[in-house]
């Protein structure tokens, strides 16, 4: 496929360059994404009309979806150039606080990011706290009802799964076009 | 190298029939069990390659010396496609797991629902690819 002058079939991508790998990276990620939105949504709906428990799905079973929805939101609109010229601005003054507009936007971006990590994090231990103390401390250990449970994990970890992958996809953009312009 | 030479019209004519495969089979797979939920997948499916041609044509193709909101542009559509493709994918399955729709109306909405995105991106392709060709006529 990418040998060069002479391939084989006349496919619109020519080398799996970074544009392109970011390309697919990006792609795979909005698949992880809409993954772990139909599994969640996949046990709102069960529970609504298939269930034949008397446990159902509520509103607390949303809140970690969307806390790991906020946090992806957040992370993966961050600028992650403002984040590199603060790393490198405090790396090169130690004590010297040289543009202190730079420092402090650096600052807030880490914050703001720190927010986004924070929130993901919290979605996927919310939906394992909700998976062992509504499902499992009462009981409700057989497959059809735990079921509910177990997507709400899932679908958290491959909302998880889509930030990591868009973040490195991002990143790699960055590291190529920062090495262009060396 | 070895072309076969298709005339566009012919093109045109034959994925106009593919794309009325899909929605017969999408249609058919809804009515056949009085149930119409899979009507959905046809939405999604229909959106699928709206974000791509939208950036497109509001920020060009992405290269290496653009600027970077121009590469955030075309990253929120490339997301965006991969989520409506894999939606009109997982949602027949999601509804037949949930005892919405019948095992044989999910695997006839998910094949006409590809029949009908392949269809329209082959569409798009073959816009692409006959540029490609004049591009090619006018440097060799």
């Amino acid at each position: 496929m990418d040998s060069g002058n002479n391939r084989l079939f006349r496919l619109p991508f020519h080398l799996p360059n970074s544009v392109t790998a970011r390309k697919w990276c990006v792609y795979i990620s909005g698949v992880l994404y809409a993954v772990g939105f139909w599994l969640f949504l996949d046990a709102v709906i069960y529970s609504k009309h298939a269930n034949a428990s008397d446990l159902h799905v509520t509103f607390v079973d949303w809140i970690p979806f969307l806390c790991s929805t906020f946090g992806t939101i957040i992370v993966s609109s961050i600028e992650k150039n403002r984040l590199l010229e603060g790393a490198l601005s405090s790396d090169s003054g130690l004590g010297y606080i040289g543009d202190s507009l730079d420092s402090t936007l650096a600052w807030q971006a880490r914050a703001v990011l720190f927010l986004g990590f924070a929130l993901l994090a919290g979605g996927m231990s919310g939906s394992v706290v909700l998976l062992i103390i509504k499902f499992i401390v009462k009981d409700y250990t057989s497959y059809p009802t735990l079921g509910m449970g177990i997507n709400n994990v899932l679908g958290n970890f491959c909302i998880i799964l889509s930030c990591v992958v868009l973040w490195v996809a991002q990143n790699m953009q960055d590291e190529y076009s920062y090495s262009l312009n060396l | 190298m070895f072309e076969i030479k298709v005339s566009p019209l012919t093109k045109i004519i034959s994925l106009s029939g593919f794309l009325s495969m899909g929605f017969l089979l999408v249609i058919l797979s809804c009515a056949l069990f009085h149930n119409y939920y899979p009507l959905l997948d046809i939405l999604f499916f229909l959106l699928a390659p709206l974000p791509n041609a939208l950036s497109k044509s509001r920020y060009g193709s992405a290269d290496f010396m653009s600027d970077s909101s121009s590469q955030n542009g075309n990253d929120f559509s490339h997301f965006l496609t991969g989520m409506f493709v894999t939606s009109g994918i997982v949602l027949p399955l999601v509804l037949q797991h949930c005892q919405l729709i019948a095992a044989e109306s999910c695997v006839m909405s998910i094949m006409g629902g590809s029949i009908i995105y392949c269809s329209i991106i082959t569409f798009s392709w073959f816009f692409q690819s006959s540029f490609d060709g004049e591009d090619d006529q006018l440097f060799t």
